[in-house]
């Protein structure tokens, strides 16, 4: 589904250039979520920005669907670190955003009542709290019925009460909706919890350093299982090792 | 009702300190420099068709002035800010410009437009349009990245990012300029109103309605009272309108509704 090929960016150029992401390589099937996990400022958000096309590679290609990306995709969603809320629109016309910018009518209300929002479509995010202002952002792209999500550490900074309810909501949202999803967070346990597979980066400038597989993911309850503490101390070792 | 008291209490203070300062003029000098505030009330009655009439004309005058500001300072303003290359070569010209006094290049300004209607417009125009522009110029610069990136990441055009990103989040600040700029924007109004209305008849202009009875005191300031309260009546409504555009930014605020 989602094919990443030999992806470098620079930032600058001549003396001052800096590389950000150096030959990067991977492909996600559909209907996968996959978790991209690297040390703070490695250049995640980055290589998100590429596949979601907002931002042109200095090398390699990214393909969708077998098609190579130019420019923003219709069937590509993408949540933002800190949701990215408009402070003056509504609950409602914040989750309508992308919907009405690409000129498609459809409802949110579906969505909203999926992401536990209903009665607050008239508030301000303003008026929310942070784990609900989390959830509008979920639902501004997951409203476009994606074929692939991509989210910016979507649970960043969140309490870790309120970080699991939205983890488990997005879980279930997963095997519900069945799109494909690519992951970036800083959080281990996340990776672990929602990743079927987990790309580790290392530091600036980013290359693909191991691929962890971590195929019992998938349920509320994997979460404290054995299994599941195994694969974060593994996912733990490895970070360690980048220093 | 808090607030009509305390206006209220403002309109005594107001009238009480004026009663003072005639009165100690009155007392320094040995005869009236400033009549009392009720002289001008009384003067205000006797003249009062002339006078509502100039408000008015001087009201509709000022609107005309601020829509035509905002009309091409908003525009100019936004897309300074926002778009790098433009900001670059355009800006130093706004900022050398911006200083300039309309009042320094009035001989031009009548030669160019006349002494109608027109160059009244052009010189209270001619203030306010260069502090909506930096406002919007200022604002634009700082929207957060998120905010773009949200609209841009979801395809939108060019256009809808200006319609649902750069206008609203600019739209506060460039208000409270505007309230701001109402002070400086009534002096502009006064002087178009007098050096350039020297043919208009009291009833069409406020500034030359206090010009035209400078020799009767009470008269006079009857008209800079009323000069004042237009300033007041501009500056109330740009508040409201903010208050109602920018309903988001009261949300949860001290003195802000729910």
């Amino acid at each position: 589904m989602i094919e990443v090929r030999g992806v470098s960016l620079v930032y600058g150029s001549g003396p001052s250039a800096v590389p950000a992401l150096e030959d990067i390589s991977f492909s996600v099937e559909e209907g996968e979520m996959v978790a991209v996990v690297g040390p703070s400022g490695c250049g995640k958000t980055s290589l998100l920005l590429i596949i979601d096309g907002l931002v042109r590679p200095s090398a390699g290609q990214v393909l969708i669907a077998g098609e190579e990306v130019k420019g923003v995709r219709r069937d590509v969603a993408l949540v933002l670190q800190d949701a990215g809320l408009l402070p003056w629109k509504t609950v409602r016309q914040n989750a309508e955003l992308a919907l009405r910018l690409q000129k498609r009518r459809e409802s949110v209300d579906g969505v909203l009542a999926a992401l536990g929002l209903s009665g607050f479509e008239r508030r301000f995010p303003a008026e929310l709290s942070e784990g609900m202002r989390r959830r509008v952002g979920i639902a501004r792209a997951l409203a476009l019925r994606p074929r692939v999500l991509l989210m910016d550490e979507p649970m960043a900074n969140l309490d870790s009460l309120t970080r699991e309810r939205i983890q488990n909501l997005l879980l279930d949202l997963w095997w519900e909706m069945r799109f494909t999803a690519i992951l970036v967070t800083h959080d281990i346990e996340e990776a672990v919890f929602l990743g079927q597979r987990i790309f580790v980066l290392t530091p600036r400038p980013a290359r693909l350093r191991e691929v962890l597989e971590n195929p019992g993911m998938g349920s509320h309850e994997y979460r404290g299982s054995p299994e599941f503490l195994e694969r974060v101390r593994v996912l733990r070792r490895i970070l360690g090792e980048n220093g | 009702m808090k607030q009509a008291l305390a206006y209220l209490l403002a309109v005594l203070g107001v009238v009480a300190a004026w009663s003072a300062i005639s009165y100690g003029l009155f007392w320094t000098k040995g005869r009236v420099i400033l009549p009392y505030p009720w002289q001008a009330a009384q003067a205000a009655g006797e003249f009062l068709p002339t006078l509502a009439l100039a408000f008015g004309t001087s009201a509709l005058r000022f609107l005309v002035a601020l829509v035509i500001s905002f009309f091409l300072g908003l525009p100019l303003g936004l897309a300074l800010g926002f778009e790098p290359r433009l900001d670059r070569y355009f800006s130093p010209l706004v900022y050398l410009l911006y200083p300039m006094p309309p009042v320094a290049l009035l001989p031009f300004l009548y030669l160019a437009f006349g002494l109608g209607e027109v160059v009244r417009l052009v010189v209270v125009v001619m203030a306010l349009f260069f502090q909506v522009v930096v406002a919007a110029q200022g604002a634009a610069k700082f929207i957060p990245a998120s905010h773009i990136l949200a609209v841009r990441s979801a395809g939108a055009s060019r256009w809808q990012l200006y319609w649902h990103v750069v206008v609203p989040a600019t739209i506060p600040s460039v208000l409270t300029a505007a309230r701001v700029s109402v002070g400086l924007g009534i002096t502009m109004l006064y002087i178009a109103e007098t050096k350039l209305g020297i043919i208009l008849p009291p009833h069409q202009a406020l500034g030359r309605f206090i010009e035209f009875y400078t020799f009767r005191g009470d008269t006079a300031l009857a008209g800079a009272v009323a000069l004042a309260l237009l300033g007041l009546l501009f500056y109330v409504v740009l508040e409201v309108l903010e208050r109602r555009l920018c309903r988001w930014k009261y949300v949860g605020v001290r003195g802000g509704g729910s």
